[in-house]
Formats: structure tokens, C-alpha cells, sequence
């Protein structure tokens, strides 16, 4: 069910590092490339280290119409956050009529922790996200993930609920995308990962046209 | 996060066929290219936006008949190329800006030498800076170093561009420079992959001492001449070969000129702008020497232009002087006159911003979004759970006092690598991170500048191989007395778990002989050494408290395996869990160590992400209440 584009389409990905978000950007790439889009991912890759803010990019479109691997504030047309603290801090991406689709999982920055930084709580960091985008999506994203059996195929299920409402990307482009980078055991609770992703969008009506 | 890990396992990006169109990152596309071009030597010292490119070879390349390893350091890594390169063997050197400046004695001598076989450089600059001591612009170090120097605009022009440089650095006979940026490195584009070609090995070598002595100063002289005729040739050359790296895109009388990553930058701009006419593009992949007949042709007929480019104003300065020595007077925007930083990465945006005020176009409306985010607490990447340098500097830090030392009293001098996060707090730890190896002789020059008081350096294993073993040379030779810890992760963990010289076998199946730290560390002389697991934290802090007080250069290697690299291999065997009942809200677990799988819960109580903790119990050492126990996996 590919719908396709016809211009460059802007995805920002705001994740914890180690939660995924690199393998959701890869994903889709390599499912984009191999639907025939040109794509690009910007992203801040080098340190080892997990549990910093990541931010990445994903962009695709026709064949050379993709050129720069970022784009800036006000131009992603959707944004696909892995965790709330995260999707509130990149808001300043979204373009106007931006879409919204956020896990529901809080992971207290370790500044909070050590109180050297006051953190908002779950209500207020939904509130930021529906006053900017009143029909954001906010997903159960890990409760469904473990009820698959990979309490950390956070990014897959928001993976099938990204896609089941845009349907840029045919499923089987992301599925073998999927397996091409996750083989074994990992890659077929990913898959199912994303499918319980495309249920539960399509289950909770969150489809557009 | 090294990218590598992510990539497919099925499709090996370095044998895929000719033709195939992949997802491949800037680097894995460099990998590619060095295979598409013979090379046969790859080495470097690992640092980030480079390191990709031999992890890739190494992991997918084991078959390949190509020499794929790291070396200790990057002026030792550019030797070996030069050395290969030398003999008519194809070779590869990769590192990141500040390795530059390491490799960059051998670097100048061999513009003088030239090579046979083909070397190319790989210098991986950092505007941002997103993981980088400082936002050096290597293109100086090309126009210093007198060496031809390409530069790519995405993954598959990085890739194209392995083989032209290989091809003009043996018509020239000079090593070439690729020059990226970290949006090259990092950005995953789609890519048309070429042929390959087989590794060219050692062809032979020839005494031939004006070339390679260096010792004689006429003909150090005759080679600088040399060198100066070859440099005016690289456009020529480029030319002959039928390279275009330098094109023009559009026609008007306003001149964008442009290279690199910000190309993409301009050309997005001006059709968001919805400029379609009046405005001509120079793209240059030539960085040295500047492409002045391109430039000359290009600018023809300018009525004003703009310069765009990251960090320093390069190009502008050399389109300034070749419209002087032209005659040329016209406006001539970009740095100079702040149209743009000289600081910091550019955008689409910013790009846009800028042109409107050349062009006269406004800003469309719907790139004036603004918005307030409420304040966030920050998140800086922190020590991973587990990680042994946490354990190392809470031990640092109780020896301190346990010998009578105020925390403000004893300065920490840091080196580069993970050990460098402990900065933040709740560890407050390191004082100085400068440059690789500096802990040490920084460390030592205050004692020598009169501090009578101790003075530590930490500094890690890798980092100590790399370019510490001098400098505590140094200290052993001047009788300075210092504390050095080094600590010994066993692996360069910071930049993506490269090898060490201490491993027995490297990452391509290569047996190799371990160089073990202690006996570095024996021969060099230092007065008293202790090895020392940092997860015995009282054991290590009295070390840490006896040596601060004992005269000499007193070395401990705090030995504790990289948490994310043993969780890796081995799994996870037991978690630490916090019993709520027994908890009274203190904090002192999550204050002492600053782990990130610890969290305050809704009811003030210490918490722990059991799929986030390695179970290294330092959380259990701080807790007053015995609160937090190990729960052992089956
Ligand atoms: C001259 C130079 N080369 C390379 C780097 C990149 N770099 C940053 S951290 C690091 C790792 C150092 O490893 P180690 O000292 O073992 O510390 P670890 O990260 O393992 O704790 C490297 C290679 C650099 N900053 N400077
Ligand atoms: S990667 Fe290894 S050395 Fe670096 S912070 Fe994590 S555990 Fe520590
Ligand atoms: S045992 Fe404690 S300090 Fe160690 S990783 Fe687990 S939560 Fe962190």
C-alpha cells in the first residue's frame, strides 16, 4: 500500500540514545532506497555512549530531489518520538500542520535526577505536545512492544503506526528493511513489533485519509 | 553510536555488484570507494566523523585481500601509508581534524617525497562541532601542507571521489587530501556502486636519496620546486581526465560560490527562495589548490558574489585574490562581512536567510515558525551504567580525602575519551581535557610552575599508548612527582570499541602481540606502580591516598573491562534492584554515582531501569540502608 511522494518529506526522530532511534532512521532509508526514493539522515552519530538526547533526520523524495542530510526548525512534517522529554525538546522542528507521534515513555534525564534540573511532568509534556498539534498521537508504545515479546521495539511499533498513516513506504519494503538490519530473533520481534504498531493505529483511529 | 552496527547484515555494501543502488553512510561509501580503486594499505587512529570507514572494511572487507588495521596514532598510521605508498602500493589513511595535526610532521615531508603508488588522506573535519575539540578548518592545513585536496558533497560523491583522488595522486605523484565534514561522513544517501578493481601491492623501490633525504638542503630545495610545478598542474589534470568535481549550476549575474555539504544547503535554499533564474552556482570539489581557471571562467560577468561556506572564510579569500590579480571590483559577500559565522555548522535556513539579503527576495512566511518549549532539563550523553571510569574516579576522588586533601586542593587533569564525561556531575571530576596525552605533561608542568601541591592525571588506555607514553617519559626523567591513573578499559571505547595495542588478535582475525600497559609503564622507569580493579573502591582510594602522598611518579592502572563492550559480549548476569521498603528517599545512591539507569519514582524513592543496569553494584556501595540488592538472572 505505497502511497509514494511527490515532493521531499521531512521525518524528525527524537530519541534517547539507545533507544533505537538510529535503527528507525537506518530503517527507513533503507526501505525508502529500495522503493526508489532518493533519501538522506542527518544525525549526530560517535559517541558510544547511550542516554544522551539524539535527534535525527530522515529525509526522502524523488530521485536528486533530496539534497541536504538536515533540515531546520518549522520544516519536519512529522515528528516521531521514541520518549515525551525528548519529542517536547524538538518541537521547534515541526512545520506548521506538523504532525505529532510520541511514545508515551518518560525517561528522566539523569540532571533531573541528581537535581541540578527541574523536570516537567507526563501531563505537562503531553500538554506541550497537543498545544502545538491538538490530534497528536501519543502512543503505548512500550506496553505494546513488550506484549510482542522486545520490551525495546519501542521504535519499531512507532515505526507501523508512522507509516500506517502516512503509507509512504509499502510493508514489505519495511519489512525486509527490517530484516536486512535486525536478522534473527531481534528482526522477527521487530516485525511484529511493527505490525502490533499498524494494529493498534488502526484500532485507535488514528488513521488520516 | 557507530553506524556500522546498524548496517545490513545480508548486503555487504563492499561487494555488492556494480550498479546496485544501496543506503550507504558517507564512510561505508568511502569504504566502498577504496575497494572500486585498488587501494590495499587502510589504516588510521580512530575519531569521530572517520572512524567508519575502516570499521566497515573491516567487518565486511575480512576476504578482500586488503591490509585493514588501526595504528597506534595517527602520524605513526600516515607513516605506514606513506611507507606503502612509497613502494607503489595504493593506500588509504583515515583520521579526524586533531589527528591531522598529529601526522602533520610527515605530512609536510611528504609533499616533498611524493608517492608512487597512490595515498590518500582522509581529514574528517567537524563544524558544530558535534564531537570535536576544536572546529579546525583542515583546508589550511591543505594550502600549509602544500597538498592537493578534493572535497565531496554527499555519500556518493565521497565514494566517487576515493577514485579520483587515487587517480590524481598518482599523475601528480603527491598524496591527495579528503577533505569531509562530518555531513558527509554521517549522512546515509542513496549510492550507485562502480566496479571494483584489485589491491595494488609493492611494486618495488628505488634508492633515490634528493627524493627521499630529507638531510640534503639543496635538494630539500629543488623538491619545494618541484612540489610548486605539480600543484599548478592538479586543474589541468582534472581537466585531462575528464573529472568535472568543479561545476557550474544555473546562470545570472549573482555568483553563489559553494563547496561540500553547504552546497546542498544553497541549492535547497534557492528553490525554497523559489529562485529559479538569475542566480549562478559555482560548486567547487577542488579545495587545493583553488580552481583558478574554473573560478576565473565562473565568475565572468558577476555583477556581485557570495561565498558559501562553514567555519572559515576559505574560499572567499582565495576568490578575493583571484579577482584582484583580475582586475575585478566587485561586492564580494560571506565572512568578511558577517553575512555568515564563522562559527558553527549551517542549515537550509541559515543559507536562506543569507541569500535572501543578497538576492532581495523575501523569507517565505512558513519558514517563520517559531515556538516556545517549556524548559527541559538537559540531557548530555553521561558514564554508562556500569561503566568503569565511574568506579575509577569515585575512588580518585574518596583517596583524595583519605589523604587529607580538599576537593579544590588536588587539580584532576583529564585526557580525550569517555573518562571525559566525568566532568559532568554529580562526579564534578576532571579539571583540563586538552589534547591526547596532555594530562600527563600538563599535569607535570604545574609542578614544575611551582604547585606544591599533588597533582593528578587520569588518562586512558588508548590515549596512553597513543601519545601518553612520551609524556610520562618525561616525567619519570625530571623526577616530578605526580599521580597518573590510567584507566585501562581495554579497548578505545569513546569512538566505537576499536582495538588497542594490547589485544592479541584484531578485528580482521590478525594475531598480533599484546603490548601490555604494566610493562610500558615498568620500562619506563616510574617509581611505583599498582594494578588495581576500580570496583574495589576503598582498596583503590587508599592506593589512590597512599601515592598522593608518596614523592615520585607513582602509576596506577585501574583495570575494569568497558561496560557497554562486556554487556555486549557477554550479556548481562545479574541486575541490582532497590527494595522500596527499605529505601528512605536519600539519594545517595543516585548522587554518588550519577548512574543513568537510576531514577527518582513518583514516591521519592530511588529506582532502577532493570533493562538499563549492568549490575556493578556501585549504587549498592553508597546506599546507607543496604536498600539495593543484586537479583542474579538464571
Ligand atoms: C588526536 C586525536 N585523535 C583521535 C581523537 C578521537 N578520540 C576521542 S576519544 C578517543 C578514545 C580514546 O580512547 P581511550 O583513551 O582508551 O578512552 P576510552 O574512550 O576508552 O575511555 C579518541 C580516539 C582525538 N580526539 N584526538
Ligand atoms: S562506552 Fe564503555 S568506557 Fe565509555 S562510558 Fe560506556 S561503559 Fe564507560
Ligand atoms: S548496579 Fe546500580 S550503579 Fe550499577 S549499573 Fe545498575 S543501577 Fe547503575
Amino acid at each position: 500500500m505505497s502511497r509514494g511522494i511527490k515532493e521531499v518529506f521531512n521525518i524528525l526522530i527524537a530519541s534517547v540514545g539507545g533507544q533505537g532511534g538510529l535503527t528507525l532512521s537506518r530503517t527507513i532509508a533503507i526501505a525508502a532506497v529500495s522503493e526508489g526514493f532518493s533519501v538522506r539522515t542527518g544525525e549526530t552519530l560517535g559517541m558510544s555512549q547511550r542516554f544522551g538526547s539524539v535527534t535525527s533526520f530522515v529525509r526522502m523524495g524523488p530521485q536528486n530531489a533530496v539534497m541536504s542530510p538536515t533540515f531546520s526548525e518549522g520544516m519536519a512534517h512529522v515528528m516521531v518520538g521514541l520518549e515525551l522529554t525528548e519529542s517536547v525538546r524538538n518541537l521547534r522542528y515541526l512545520s506548521e500542520g506538523g504532525k505529532i507521534l510520541a511514545a508515551d515513555t518518560v525517561k528522566p534525564p539523569i540532571t533531573a535526577s541528581v537535581g541540578t534540573a527541574r523536570m516537567p511532568s507526563k501531563d505537562e509534556l503531553v500538554g506541550a505536545l497537543t498545544s502545538v498539534d491538538p490530534e497528536a498521537v501519543i502512543v503505548p508504545a512500550r506496553k505494546i512492544a513488550y506484549d510482542v515479546g522486545n520490551p525495546r521495539a519501542v521504535n519499531m511499533v512507532m515505526l507501523g503506526v508512522f507509516n500506517r498513516i502516512f503509507g509512504i513506504l509499502s510493508d514489505d519494503a519495511v519489512i525486509n528493511a527490517i530484516l536486512t538490519l535486525l536478522p534473527g530473533r531481534r528482526g522477527e520481534t521487530s516485525v511484529a513489533a511493527y505490525k502490533a504498531g499498524i494494529k493498534w493505529a488502526e484500532e485507535n483511529k488514528v488513521v488520516q485519509g | 553510536m557507530a553506524g556500522v552496527r546498524g548496517l545490513p547484515e545480508r548486503i555487504n555494501p563492499l561487494k555488492a555488484p556494480a550498479g546496485a543502488r544501496l543506503a550507504l553512510m558517507g564512510n561505508e561509501a568511502i569504504a566502498r570507494g577504496a575497494v572500486e580503486s585498488g587501494i590495499y594499505v587502510v589504516t588510521g587512529y580512530p575519531g569521530t566523523p572517520s572512524s567508519e570507514v575502516i570499521m566497515t572494511l573491516q567487518r565486511f572487507g575480512k576476504d578482500l585481500d586488503m591490509y585493514v588495521e588501526w595504528a597506534v596514532n595517527e602520524k605513526v598510521a600516515f607513516e605506514l601509508a606513506l611507507g606503502a605508498s612509497i613502494g607503489g602500493a595504493r593506500s588509504l589513511v583515515t583520521m579526524k581534524a586533531p589527528g591531522v595535526n598529529i601526522a602533520s610532521d610527515p605530512i609536510l615531508s611528504a609533499a616533498y617525497c611524493g608517492v608512487d603508488g597512490a595515498l590518500v588522506m582522509l581529514a574528517a573535519d567537524d563544524p558544530g562541532p558535534i564531537t570535536t575539540q576544536t572546529e579546525q578548518d583542515d583546508r589550511w592545513f591543505s594550502k600549509l601542507a602544500k597538498l592537493p585536496t578534493i572535497t565531496p558533497s554527499n555519500p556518493q560523491e565521497a565514494k566517487d571521489y576515493v577514485k579520483v583522488a587515487v587517480m590524481l595522486s598518482e599523475k601528480l605523484q603527491l598524496p591527495v587530501i579528503l577533505r569531509t565534514t562530518t555531513r558527509v561522513n554521517h549522512t546515509v544517501g542513496d549510492v550507485v556502486l562502480g566496479a571494483t578493481e584489485p589491491p595494488r601491492k609493492f611494486k618495488g623501490f628505488k634508492r633515490d636519496p634528493p627524493r627521499f633525504v630529507r638531510a640534503g638542503m639543496r635538494w630539500n630545495l629543488e623538491r619545494h620546486k618541484w612540489l610548486n610545478k605539480q600543484l599548478e598542474k592538479v586543474e589541468g589534470i582534472l581537466n585531462e581526465l575528464g573529472i568535472s568535481i568543479n561545476e557550474v549550476h544555473g546562470d545570472g549575474d549573482v555568483c553563489v560560490v559553494t563547496e561540500g555539504v553547504t552546497y546542498n544547503y544553497v541549492t535547497e535554499a534557492l528553490n525554497l527562495l523559489g529562485v529559479k533564474e538569475g542566480v549562478r552556482v559555482l560548486k567547487v570539489g577542488q579545495l587545493y589548490p583553488p580552481p583558478r581557471e574554473f573560478l576565473k571562467k565562473g565568475l565572468r560577468g558577476c555583477r556581485k558574489a557570495v561565498v558559501v561556506e562553514e567555519l572559515d572564510p576559505y574560499l572567499e579569500e582565495a576568490v578575493k585574490t583571484l579577482l584582484y590579480d583580475e582586475g575585478i571590483n566587485i561586492d564580494i559577500h560571506g565572512k568578511h562581512d558577517s553575512l555568515l559565522p564563522m562559527e558553527g555548522e549551517l542549515n537550509v535556513l541559515m543559507v536562506a536567510k543569507a541569500l535572501t539579503r543578497v538576492i532581495g527576495v523575501p523569507l517565505p512566511k512558513t519558514l517563520q515558525v517559531s515556538r516556545e518549549t517549556p524548559a527541559l532539563p538537559p540531557r548530555p550523553p553521561p558514564l554508562c551504567p556500569g561503566c568503569p571510569h565511574r568506579a575509577s574516579y569515585i575512588a580518585i576522588l574518596k583517596g583524595m580525602s583519605k589523604a587529607g586533601f580538599r576537593r579544590d586542593e588536588v587539580p584532576i587533569f583529564g585526557d580525550i575519551g569517555c573518562y571525559a564525561l566525568s566532568v559532568e556531575p554529580p562526579l564534578n571530576a576532571i579539571w583540563t581535557e586538552h589534547s591526547m596525552g596532555a594530562s600527563i605533561s600538563m599535569a607535570a608542568g604545574m609542578k614544575l610552575g611551582g604547585n606544591d601541591k599533588p597533582v593528578i592525571a587520569t588518562i586512558g588506555d588508548s590515549t596512553f599508548f597513543h601519545s601518553g607514553i612520551p609524556a610520562l617519559l618525561e616525567a619519570v626523567h625530571k623526577r616530578i612527582n605526580m599521580l597518573v591513573i590510567i584507566l585501562d578499559n581495554t579497548v578505545v571505547a569513546m569512538t566505537g570499541h576499536q582495538s588497542t595495542p594490547s589485544w592479541s588478535v584484531t578485528e580482521t582475525g590478525r594475531k598480533a602481540k599484546p603490548v601490555l600497559l604494566e610493562d610500558v609503564v615498568k620500562a619506563l622507569g616510574v617509581d611505583n606502580l599498582a594494578i588495581i580493579d576500580p570496583f574495589d573502591v576503598d582498596d583503590m582510594a587508599n592506593v589512590v591516598a597512599q601515592y598522593l602522598r608518596k614523592p615520585g611518579v607513582n602509576v596506577i592502572i585501574a583495570r575494569a573491562p568497558c561496560a557497554l563492550m562486556k554487556v555486549r559480549a557477554e550479556g548481562v548476569k545479574a541486575v541490582y534492584r532497590v527494595d522500596p521498603e527499605a529505601c528512605i528517599g536519600c539519594m545517595a545512591c543516585i548522587r554518588g554515582t550519577g548512574c543513568p539507569a537510576m531514577y527518582v519514582d513518583e514516591s521519592g524513592k530511588a529506582a532502577i531501569i532493570e533493562e538499563d543496569c549492568t549490575g556493578c553494584g556501585l549504587c549498592a556501595y553508597f546506599c546507607p540502608r543496604d536498600a539495593i540488592k543484586e537479583v542474579r538472572h538464571e
